[in-house]
């Protein structure tokens, strides 16, 4: 920070922040605290639970104004108290960006959503256009301006958000988890367009993000909340990440991936001058030294090459559409899937990922002969048949339930097919231990909490016996604790013996996981192979539009240790142990 | 004609939303009130009329248009000429007669001009419905009519939600499928698999609404009492024109018919 920055008036100074929602008995934050300068990008970061997304919602005073809550402390904008000016004034200071794009769009054109604010504050229809102009311009959508934001891709919503926001207010941008709901390409938009708006220092942004490797390189500040949400370390990236990244792992709070493995590392003993925060800095560290510890082993995943075929499919082609609009979602897919893989599908937006899984499943109706699951043909066996071999989770375990307490949802697959009733009870009450239900057994599936509801709705795909578990982006939207929570269950699920196939556009999901990854492009499968021969592919992923893995990106540009440079997963670093 | 009533074709696109169903009111009515056949068949054949001229549908619509519209009133005519009261009608001609059922050409007449009635208010809503966008629609019911503009544009808002509910559903069916609920036929299975849905369906819409609401307050929406238009949906001379005279055409129909019976 330079002198000349410090002697400026703060933008956003939050000072001993509490909330409490109406009707809770807990303040979150509490005690958060943290100023903003002009033009300074501050990265909140705090694990799951700390009021992150509540302190946002406070900074424009929808925290108390339209939420109603309790607030003591103070927070104020451009020198105004949020708790005496109302949203609307406010809103000419503070700008959001939302982390569902779906759910900020209000008008039916790029142009008219851009001019939103401003039209509601009266402003002139001169003024309105040209703010709109340059915001749109700002994030390369000017010429897009007629189109209905519907046929934007994610990351074009997103970008059209962040218009909106620029075009909205003067001084700070708040994001809360802006690239939670897109896949790679569109989170490289956003943060494309992000890196725009922050080069000419006019806005202030706060910043909540969970993926700290396309955010590191944007931000001056970190600021960290506990569990408690009371501020905790607040200063420069290299000075919070780099120096307490010990602290803050065990917090619960996100690292940089290149943190992370030199945590890891440093375990395994070698020790780092400087914590690394991206993927060029690890490289560079581990290439100034001339010895490396040895790799450990690799671990083959229990897979055994032979194993049986779980799942089959043959020159399966899916169409959709008719006439001129008649297109193939997939295209002559050959794929066998063995007993006991853990196998994420992989593509972009419109690849056939879903409509692979669902044609597995038997909810899109393959041609006959085309898919085996276990030697049963979906298209001919009845849905109750097949999903006694296949369990499916859906992105959104609410739109699986179908009972009014969690008992009978475990109960309803086998009740259904006519086990009698004390067998039944037998295998509810032992699923709802093994997936820590069992306090909650009489409630209704709608109020458990967003993990619980995730845990029931895999525990309800297995209770018929399934031995192969087929789940469509269930991370998708998601914080990553929840994401995380979901991975260490898959593995233990796989660990046990289940065949887990999953949809997924979440690279660490995959990386850390899986045992063997399906690439899909434009409906055909690219490759299939183990994970790590995959992940170390560039050209492959490139053609298919994927992300490389940040550990991956590191390790690659190795000139030492050419060892090293395949490596694409955490867990083949040395230092694990426990992980 | 103005630029948006050139680019579609057709003056019926260029007029105001408003104008589309004041016009057509008086027509409305004569047609409700009638209950021969050749006043709505008139009306009818002048709607029928400014469509095809004033908005100039797609060669889909138009097929649509002169195919179904025989269809439908031919059904029309036989489904309400079976149930209208028979003691109502001219019984003068018997058609059929299946033990006490008898069916009397009285009936088909009745049965004819009802659903022409129908059809000619159909036509009559489609001048608004096949030329008026959603957004200019409601706003000059903003700036003409003082509709609120909160109610008006957050219903524009809540327009958006449709699309996305259409796809929430069909996941839902998906899903209930997987848990073995879709399997079963019939009218008691059809109303358990609605009631199952609507839960999941109403969970998410009144999140989704929650977060939208949130995104329209943090951008100023309901700040004050009216806002910026930059988009005006003037009233023009050209509206009176087409009112006027589209009022003198329906009530020379109209005259013209009774003056004929």
């Amino acid at each position: 920070m330079t002198p000349e920055d410090t002697t400026r008036l703060p933008v956003v100074e939050v000072d001993g922040l509490r909330i409490r929602h109406h009707g809770r008995s807990d303040w979150t934050p509490s005690g958060a605290s943290l100023t903003v300068t002009r033009g300074e990008v501050v990265l909140l970061l705090g694990p799951s639970g700390s009021g992150k997304s509540t302190l946002t919602l406070a900074l424009d005073g929808l925290v108390p104004h339209v939420i109603a809550a309790d607030v003591e402390g103070r927070v104020r904008v451009a020198g105004l108290d949020t708790t005496e000016h109302s949203v609307a004034e406010l809103s000419e200071r503070v700008a959001m960006v939302f982390q569902d794009p779906d759910a900020q769009i209000v008008t039916r054109s790029v142009l008219d959503e851009v001019c939103f604010a401003a039209e509601n504050r009266l402003v002139p229809v001169g003024a309105v256009l040209a703010g709109a102009e340059d915001a749109l311009r700002r994030v390369g959508l000017w010429d897009r301006r007629d189109d209905d934001p519907d046929i934007l891709s994610g990351g074009g919503k997103q970008r059209l958000a962040i218009a909106a926001a620029l075009a909205a207010s003067s001084d700070v941008l708040v994001l809360d988890e802006p690239t939670a709901n897109l896949d790679g390409a569109g989170a490289d938009d956003v943060y494309a367009a992000l890196r725009d708006v922050v080069a000419d220092g006019s806005r202030s942004v706060v910043l909540v993000e969970h993926d700290l490797d396309a955010a590191v390189e944007l931000v001056d500040r970190v600021v960290v909340l506990d569990a408690t949400g009371r501020t905790v370390f607040d200063g420069t990236p290299s000075a919070v990440l780099g120096g307490h990244a010990a602290d803050l792992e065990r917090l619960g709070v996100w690292l940089p991936t290149a943190t992370t493995a030199a945590l890891r590392l440093g375990r395994a003993g070698l020790a780092f001058e400087r914590m690394p925060l991206t993927a060029a800095d690890l490289g560079a560290a581990l290439d100034a030294r001339s010895d490396l510890p040895r790799l450990p082993p690799i671990l083959e995943n229990g897979q055994e090459p032979d194993a049986p075929a779980a799942i089959t499919v043959r020159s399966l082609t899916v169409t959709r559409g008719r006439g001129r609009a008649r297109r193939s979602v997939l295209r002559d897919v050959d794929l066998t899937i063995r007993a006991g893989e853990f196998v994420a599908v992989v593509g972009t937006n419109g690849a056939g990922k879903t409509t692979l899984a669902h044609a597995i499943a038997g909810l899109v109706r393959p041609p006959r002969g085309t898919v085996s699951v276990g030697g049963l043909d979906p298209a001919r066996a009845s849905v109750g048949a097949v999903a006694e071999r296949i369990g499916f989770v859906f992105q959104n375990p609410e739109h699986q339930f179908v009972t009014h307490s969690v008992f009978d949802e475990l109960a309803h697959g086998p009740r259904s097919a006519g086990d009698d009733e004390d067998g039944v009870r037998r295998r509810v009450d032992g699923l709802l231990e093994r997936f820590g239900l069992s306090d909650a057994r009489d409630v209704n599936p709608f109020l458990l909490s967003g993990g619980q509801k995730r845990r029931l709705s895999v525990g309800t795909a297995l209770i018929g016996g399934a031995d192969v578990l087929v789940l469509d982006e269930p991370t998708f939207g998601q914080d990553r604790a929840r994401a995380d929570e979901l991975v260490s269950l898959l593995v233990d699920l796989h660990r046990a013996g289940t065949t887990v196939v999953v949809v997924t556009h979440d690279m660490q999901l995959v990386a850390e996981a899986s045992s063997s990854i399906v690439v899909l492009d434009d409906g055909a499968v690219l490759a299939h192979g183990r994970t790590d021969d995959v992940l170390a592919d560039h050209t492959l992923l490139e053609r298919a539009g994927l992300r490389t893995p940040p550990l991956a990106r590191a390790l690659r540009g190795l000139r030492h240790h050419p060892e090293w440079r395949s490596l694409t997963r955490l867990q083949q670093l040395p230092g694990g142990g426990s992980a | 004609m103005n630029a948006t009533g050139a680019r579609r074709g057709g003056f019926l696109h260029g007029l105001n939303p408003l104008v589309k169903i004041v016009a057509p009111l008086p027509a409305m009515v004569a047609v409700i009130v009638s209950r021969d056949i050749a006043t709505p068949l008139a009306v009818l054949a002048l709607a029928l009329s400014v469509l095809l001229v004033g908005a100039r549908p797609s060669a889909r619509t138009v097929l649509l248009l002169l195919l179904g519209l025989p269809l439908v009133v031919t059904v029309g005519a036989l489904g309400f000429g079976v149930w209208s009261n028979p003691a109502a009608v001219d019984q003068s001609v018997l058609l059929v007669q299946v033990g006490e059922y008898r069916l009397f050409l009285g009936s088909l007449a009745a049965g004819l001009a009802a659903a022409l009635r129908l059809a000619a208010l159909l036509l009559l809503a489609l001048i608004a419905g096949l030329t008026t966008d959603g957004s200019d629609f409601v706003r000059s019911t903003v700036q003409h009519l003082r509709v609120p503009y909160r109610i008006g544009y957050t219903a524009l808002a809540a327009y958006r939600f449709v699309p996305r509910f259409r796809h929430d559903i069909e996941l839902i069916r998906h899903a209930h499928r997987v848990r073995g609920t879709g399997g079963r036929r019939g009218p008691v299975a059809a109303v358990r698999r609605f009631t199952g849905s609507v839960v999941p369906l109403l969970a998410g819409a009144i999140r989704h609404a929650e977060r939208v609401a949130l995104a329209m307050d943090a951008r100023a929406f309901g700040a004050h009492p009216t806002r910026t238009e930059r988009h005006l949906v003037p009233l023009r001379r050209r509206d009176g024109v087409f009112t006027v005279v589209f009022w003198i055409a329906t009530a020379a129909v109209v005259v013209a018919v009774r003056a004929a019976v």
